[in-house]
């Protein structure tokens, strides 16, 4: 248990990135708001881009930055960093891209709700 | 001049698409250069696709790899034109061919302006050199980014239309395309943390060596992936989406949708569990049980799902459902036969879904009319249409001389071979299933009487791209040759990573 | 005259937000930050613009030909430098195998092809985010 408890703190990234995974894949799973659905969305990707930046990490490491005369022999893995660059970049296309269609469909329905859509479609549906 | 060609090809097949893709917008007013220009470079594609596939042909299968930047392996980003590459990008570059030629001079009614059917050519050649570089990248973190390329571009061919309902759908899908990469990149930070390595190669020998280390974060890494790919790809309690979405697309994208979007996640998964886990570590796991159990239940799933619906375009989308299954199964037989059985039902779905969207989307157009009951008589006054519907229905059943049985024959002998004997069965009901939600549809096409009617013919190069595609359908079930060939050594080369 | 501050706090410091937007693009050889952040900068300065002197003001400097010409120059930008390698007869992409001076690192020319390809990123990134805004704000979805 001892060992348990102390690994769990030593690796408390880790820990906070599945907090946020769960958190997001929640709000994702429940909400029935578009806008939370895209929040819970963003949110279980920083859970994703906290557990690859921790695994780049290595404690005491300097910041992988070449400069003369530096006496520092340990870095950080700048790998992960580098890599969820890009996941932030395509994170940010997702999301703008989400908006734009949640602003189509609250122009045709007038919410953001899944459900009261799907209730206005029957409705249509059923005239 | 050649040699550079040659020396080149693996990254030509990937970057040309996407080259073409982005010259596209710069004269998005003038629709006939757009459409030229996109035909012209899907022929130089399917050329440079067709060299491919003859280099790694007569190397008798052995990869070319290549090194970008001419950083090697464990550092750089490798890319490895395999037979696995070459067959895929072939087809990929053939059905899109096709579905520009039946997107010509059509695309205004279904899309919109001028400047809309410009950027919904940018978004097929997008997805076309994302699929591309899925089937011949050997880098972890490249296959990320290449699925959220593709994801992204399907969501927009999916909300192309201007209905509310198509905005819906792309959302939907949207969600839980992001959930499935999501996934798919936790995944990979799992395999990256182990290993230590992006490289598909360098990571598996580490993993060989390490996975008794921390045997739970490969359990993580391998449900990750498998729901992650299992989103994208539409197995049976994850595709809720996938109905939606095809089905609300204009008639190409749910060609190019059906037939290919949908494969490249599975080919993902595939170069991901057999070159990065190795078929050792599914047995470890048992994931082939689970491949197994869930490719079975989405075949049986898909199939009376599709039975119930009465809009022709949803029971087709239902039908990739069922497709999928087959696939996903054949991913589960570790033999050589079961391997490439699935690889050429992969292929010959590509080609078969395509022609049956495409001919549905002129039949829907020409009557106006979404239900399977407008459609009566419809067979006297498009001949061509509906004859490659039958003949593509014909190949999706599994009948002998079409496409579709050299795929189900092998996925049987695999499955015999792996003495697996109920998915057998569900093979054999699979496609009586398919004869039983696809010949109505051709019963009420040749045989109820006409209304009267005027019904729209498609135009010309619509009819030449039905036809080549239900000519490849026969073409594949008679001469299935070269196809064949590569599927089974890529097949090979799958199993030989223990 | 209700936003006679914010106008004038506005052009006081937009010049040097784009400015310091191509600054963090050049230097992204050399030091964190990068094509993307860069480009975002830049973009946002635009932005900040048309939110405060309103869209048709930043419309006139920046017609939406422009934009899809730089956004499509961006990316093949990228594409021609990638092929400067194979002209020379390395692979794609190829930087310092393609005879292509590296320089001193830590310098501000270092990095040989990088900072040719970060100008066009940049570029690009740009005039995505601000496509994106003007898009959403006029609603021509």
């Amino acid at each position: 248990m001892k060992i348990l408890l102390e690994k769990l703190i030593i690796n408390y990234p880790y820990f906070a990135a599945v907090i946020l995974f769960i958190i997001g894949a929640l709000t994702v799973l429940t909400r029935s708001n578009l806008f939370k659905k895209l929040i819970g969305i963003n949110i279980m990707e920083s859970g994703i881009f906290l557990m690859f930046v921790a695994a780049g990490n290595i404690r005491g490491g300097a910041v992988p930055i070449l400069e003369e005369g530096s006496s520092r022999s340990v870095y950080i893995n700048p790998l992960p960093s580098a890599l969820m660059l890009t996941g932030i970049v395509v994170s940010v296309s997702v999301t703008a891209f989400a908006l734009a269609l949640i602003l189509r469909l609250y122009k045709e329905y007038g919410t953001t709700d899944a459900r009261r859509i799907a209730e206005i479609r029957s409705g249509v549906l059923k005239k | 001049m050649m040699t550079v060609i040659t020396d080149n090809l693996p990254v030509f097949v990937v970057i040309a698409p996407l080259f073409v893709a982005f010259i596209l917008p710069t004269f998005a007013r003038r629709l006939r250069l757009v459409e030229g220009l996109v035909i012209i470079a899907n022929t130089l594609w399917i050329a440079g696709a067709a060299y491919l596939a003859s280099i790694v042909l007569s190397q008798n299968g052995i990869p070319i790899t290549y090194a970008l930047g001419g950083w090697q392996a464990p550092w750089g980003i490798e890319l490895k034109a395999g037979s696995l590459g070459a067959l895929f990008i072939l087809i990929i570059a053939g059905v899109s061919l096709m579905v520009s030629f039946f997107a010509r001079n059509n695309l205004t009614e279904e899309v919109g302006s001028y400047e809309r059917v410009a950027r919904f050519y940018v978004l097929i050649l997008l997805l076309g050199g994302a699929l591309a570089g899925m089937a011949v990248t050997n880098d972890l973190f490249n296959v990320y980014v290449l699925v959220e390329i593709a994801t992204l571009s399907c969501c927009g061919m999916v909300s192309a239309r201007k209905h509310a309902r198509a905005a819906e759908a792309a959302f939907t899908y949207l969600i839980l395309a992001t959930l499935g990469s999501i996934l798919v990149m936790g995944g990979i930070g799992f395999i990256y943390i182990i290993t230590g390595h992006l490289n598909m190669a360098f990571a598996s020998q580490e993993l060989g060596r390490v996975w008794q280390n921390s045997p739970h974060v490969v359990w993580m890494a391998f449900s990750f992936f498998l729901v992650g790919f299992g989103v994208k790809a539409a197995v049976f309690p994850l595709h809720v989406w996938l109905p939606d979405a095809h089905s609300t697309a204009p008639a190409p994208a749910s060609a190019i949708l059906s037939g290919l979007a949908v494969k490249g996640y599975l080919i993902c998964l595939l170069k991901i569990l057999y070159n990065v886990f190795g078929q050792t570590l599914m047995q470890q796991y048992a994931v082939q049980r689970i491949l197994v159990i869930v490719g079975t239940l989405t075949i049986m799933a898909g199939s009376i799902l599709a039975l119930t619906q009465d809009e022709l375009k949803r029971r087709l989308a239902f039908s990739t459902v069922a497709q999928v299954g087959y696939i996903f199964f054949g991913f589960s037989l570790i033999n050589t036969k079961g391997l490439s059985g699935a690889l050429f039902y992969l292929v010959s779905h590509a080609v078969i879904k395509s022609t049956l969207f495409l001919a549905a989307g002129a039949m829907i157009s020409a009557t106006g009319e979404g239900k399977i009951s407008g459609l009566a008589g419809i067979g006297r006054k498009m001949p061509i249409t509906v004859a490659a519907f039958t003949v593509a229905s014909l190949g999706l059943i599994g009948i002998p001389l079409f496409s579709g049985f050299i795929g189900k024959w092998y996925l049987l002998l695999g499955s015999m071979e792996a003495g697996s004997v109920i998915p057998a069965v569900v093979i054999i009901a699979g496609s009586v299933l398919c004869a039983a939600y696809l010949l109505p549809v051709i019963r009420v096409a040749y045989f109820e009487p006409t209304p009267e009617v005027d019904v729209k013919d498609p135009g010309l190069s619509q009819k030449v791209a039905l036809i080549v595609l239900a000519a490849a359908v026969v073409i594949l079930g008679i001469l299935p040759g070269p196809f064949m060939e590569l599927a089974n050594m890529a097949a090979t080369e799958l199993l030989v990573l223990k | 005259m209700r936003d006679f501050i914010l106008k004038q706090v506005a052009s006081i410091i937009l010049p040097f937000v784009c400015i310091y937007g191509f600054y963090v693009i050049l230097h992204g050889a050399v030091s964190p930050g990068g094509s993307f952040a860069g480009g975002i900068i830049v973009g946002l300065s635009f932005i900040a613009f048309s939110t405060v002197y309103g869209i048709e003001k930043c419309r006139a400097k920046l017609p939406e030909k422009a934009l899809v010409w730089t956004e499509s120059f961006g990316t093949l930008w990228y594409g021609i430098m990638g092929m400067a390698g194979i002209i020379k007869g390395a692979p794609f992409l190829a930087n310092k195998l393609a005879g292509i001076d590296v320089g001193v690192p830590g310098k501000l020319i270092s990095g040989g092809l990088i900072s040719f390809i970060g100008i066009g990123v940049g570029i690009r990134v740009a005039s995505t985010i601000i496509t994106l805004f003007f898009t959403m704000m006029e609603e021509e979805l």
